[in-house]
């Protein structure tokens, strides 16, 4: 298996905005579902880097103390315990598919497996491992790059790409068509839905319970996807929550996708803009140019829209 | 209303199609062993996990199952505890078990003993003695068929005979004669006894020399160890649960090394049990998870470190994943597929190990070549005694860091010449020279 690429050491993580807005939102949807699930009991696992930025929002957000972060590298051990924000958050040094099994099946989790490289066959195994393993009202979410797979831009590589990666996922008859760059988040979904629905076999009194299906893009296009593994009554429980009325929420995978884009507008035209949102469909400001769609992409996640300051320690 | 009428033919030429002739020969044992477990009372769901008194003695004095054949017959004669009569009458002869039948724990489906028959020969004796009551079957197989005209036609003559008077001796004699001709040439191919030795071995490798000892043409056969391992370093995976009748217990670790100091190929793998029978062996296949669902195929190099028990109980045996045969999994049963997924779970970890200790492109890394030579086989027993958990390895504590480096330099042979002659020490080595001017030097000119 390959090792998981290092994208801490490019990207500074606090400053991807759309993932931030991700991350909000789903900080939001568990601020909901408190009503229905015991979510400040449930353990969080995740691969907080060397920022830890989910560790920090899901602790002082939702009051998770029952936290591990799970990092493949050796080589920044130290780095990884170093930078953890709060005592209660534990470390541990390994391969997230290793982890998955020892998963407390006494405990509720939440668990983000948030790879950063595209879809390979061992991320599949290790979401399948966690449908197998997540005890039943867990939340699972997956996170993969939804780029063109290989170097090259012919779809008939990435074609290939997947069939190598996804064995007995991939879908023979589907014509090279759907492959095709734009088409390229759907396959993803496939496959992972997929992955997530073989690890389930055996397990007849849960479900996969469909909750997010986000797309966003802060350099590369990423894909979440989430739910829960649940059982028919946690499904009407999700669907009873105030979640479900979300403009985020997905309750099936076949839905659009939870496009996020964050407009680029300056800190002093976001001021004046939050003070119209939410804004009507129509609203534009006369103050300056602003296309419309950005207007509604805007009014979509200005809740959760992160702002950038320099900080002089 | 159509007729849907069993016939006679189709259970002697059809029903004896999908089985071979050693599996056969392992459903009959499976009835001997079954009479065992019945008579002793034997708890196979948690017995077969407790720790063996094994000694030379207790086992000559366990009852036996002696198999013997040659071109004019097959004999099946065992100790183990013979069969009721009113079992025989209402039961044993039926093609397949009635409604509320308890069946046995190894024989499932109730037909083995009649299967076995078909396929071996056409003259069949049996007497089973248990110590109150016996009785005794002589059947032709060819004569019976032919009448096949109403259920009554399906009956077969029994006749009563004493019992053995004592539990000891009381047990069943299987003879079949008049064998098949296929069944002669493969009697006569050299290789059966042998294999049958090895398979009954490995299939009942929990039973052997703990509940009952087994020969082949009078050699006495040892039960096979299932090379799984653990040490000091090396925690085994172990996972339980239970779904519907059936308990599940899985086991996987590093393979113990053989004599040899390797890991071989043909014994890595999963082992499947039922009741404590072995029903797949050192799998290496989609079947138990590999190259499935983005689990790596079976690296026959990386991968023949693993071993992998998967133990399916039940008091239940229909409720088990085994098929008809015993000699595999069946694929759709629910608690198989619950098992398959956790098996690849409990896997995991190993597999990163494997991966860790065979990089490609480098020579075996030395710190894991250490933890696995240091890996002993290790019984069932022992594993299942301890907690549910993963694998790990526990990695040695690091060493102290180097406090000393090593010097190395070229100096004139006059030069080291000229110092032992003036130590007046002609034999001193270069080295040591080198090493007495250093200590000189420290000692003279860097006072601490």
């Amino acid at each position: 298996m390959s090792a998981p690429t290092e994208s801490y050491l490019k990207v500074h993580y606090e400053l991807r905005p759309a993932k931030q807005v991700e991350r909000r939102m789903l900080a939001d949807s568990f601020q909901l579902l408190l009503r229905d699930f015991p979510l400040r009991d449930y353990q969080y696992t995740g691969m907080g880097s060397v920022y830890f930025i989910d560790f920090i929002l899901f602790h002082r957000m939702l009051g998770i103390s029952n936290m591990l972060s799970v990092e493949y590298s050796t080589k920044v051990a130290k780095r990884v315990e170093f930078n953890k924000p709060f005592d209660c958050v534990r470390t541990k040094i390994a391969p997230i598919g290793d982890v998955i099994p020892s998963l407390s099946k006494d405990l509720q989790h939440i668990l983000w497996l948030d790879y950063d490289g595209v879809l390979e066959q061992g991320h599949l195994a290790d979401i399948s491992s966690a449908a197998t393993f997540l005890s039943a009202g867990s939340i699972l979410l997956i996170t993969v790059d939804v780029e063109p797979p290989t170097k090259t831009d012919e779809p008939k590589d990435w074609c290939s790409y997947f069939k190598e990666q996804t064995g007995d996922f991939f879908d023979e008859t589907l014509p090279l068509s759907e492959f095709a760059e734009s088409k390229i988040p759907l396959r993803n979904v496939e496959y992972v839905v997929s992955a997530i629905k073989s690890g389930l076999v055996g397990r007849p009194h849960v479900e996969l319970i469909p909750m997010f299906n986000f797309v966003y893009k802060d350099g590369h296009t990423m894909l979440t996807l989430g739910g829960m593994i649940g059982t028919p009554t946690d499904r009407e429980k999700v669907l009873g929550n105030r979640l479900a009325k979300t403009t985020y929420f997905r309750k099936s995978f076949t839905d659009p996708q939870c496009v996020i884009r964050v407009p680029r507008f300056t800190r002093k035209e976001r001021m004046f803009l939050d003070k119209f949102m939410p804004c009507a469909d129509d609203w534009l400001p006369q103050e300056f140019e602003v296309s419309p769609e950005s207007i509604t992409a805007y009014r979509e996640i200005y809740r959760y829209c992160p702002s950038y300051a320099e900080l002089l320690f | 209303m159509a007729k849907a009428y069993p016939r006679k033919r189709f259970f002697l030429e059809m029903f004896t199609r999908d089985i071979s002739l050693e599996d056969c020969i392992l459903d009959l044992i499976d009835n001997s062993i079954d009479g065992l477990i019945r008579t002793q009372k034997i708890d196979v769901a948690s017995e077969l996990l407790t720790p063996v008194e094994s000694s030379e003695k207790k086992a000559k004095s366990l009852p036996s199952i002696s198999v013997e054949f040659s071109e004019t017959g097959f004999h099946i004669d065992d100790e183990c505890g013979g069969i009721e009569r009113k079992h025989a009458l209402d039961e044993v002869f039926n093609f397949g078990h009635s409604a509320g039948d308890v069946s046995g724990s190894l024989g499932v489906y109730g037909i083995g003993l009649k299967r076995a028959i078909f396929k071996i020969g056409n003259t069949f004796e049996m007497v089973s003695r248990t110590a109150k009551e016996g009785f005794e079957v002589n059947l032709n197989v060819q004569a019976w068929s032919q009448k096949d005209d109403s259920l009554d036609d399906w009956r077969i003559p029994l006749d009563f005979v004493a019992g053995s008077s004592s539990p000891r001796k009381a047990g069943t004699t299987i003879m079949i004669s008049d064998l098949r001709p296929e069944v002669k040439m493969r009697l006569n191919d050299g290789v059966l006894a042998a294999r049958l030795r090895q398979l009954i071995s490995l299939t009942y490798a929990l039973f052997l020399n703990r509940y009952v000892r087994i020969s082949v043409n009078g050699s006495p056969i040892e039960p096979f160890e299932i090379p799984i391992g653990a040490s000091g370093e090396v925690q085994p995976a172990y996972d339980e649960f239970v779904d519907g009748d059936v308990k599940v217990k899985l086991f996987a670790s590093l393979a113990a090394r053989d004599a040899q100091g390797a890991w071989k190929f043909e014994p890595a793998g999963w082992y499947a049990l039922c009741n404590g029978r072995v029903v797949l062996a050192a799998d290496k296949t989609e079947l138990t998870g590999w190259g499935v669902s983005g689990f790596p195929v079976f690296h026959a190099g990386k991968f023949r470190g693993f071993v992998g028990i998967a133990l399916f109980q039940s008091q239940n045996a229909l409720a088990l994943p085994w098929t008809t045969t015993k000699r595999g999994l069946n694929r759709e049963s629910p608690v198989f597929q619950n098992a398959r997924n956790r098996m690849r779970g409990a896997a995991r970890p190993i597999i990163t190990f494997l991966d860790s200790m065979y990089k490609p492109d480098a020579p075996e890394e030395a710190g894991a070549k250490a933890i696995a030579d240091h890996v002993v086989g290790t019984p069932l027993s022992t594993l299942a005694s301890g907690k549910a958990s993963t694998f790990s390895v526990t990695l040695p504590s690091k060493r102290a860091p180097r406090t000393v480096v090593r010097i190395q330099y070229d100096a004139e042979k006059s030069d080291i010449e000229r110092i032992k002659k003036q130590l007046r020490k002609p034999n001193m080595s270069a080295g040591t020279v080198g090493k007495f001017t250093f200590d000189h030097y420290l000692k003279t000119e860097c006072p601490e």
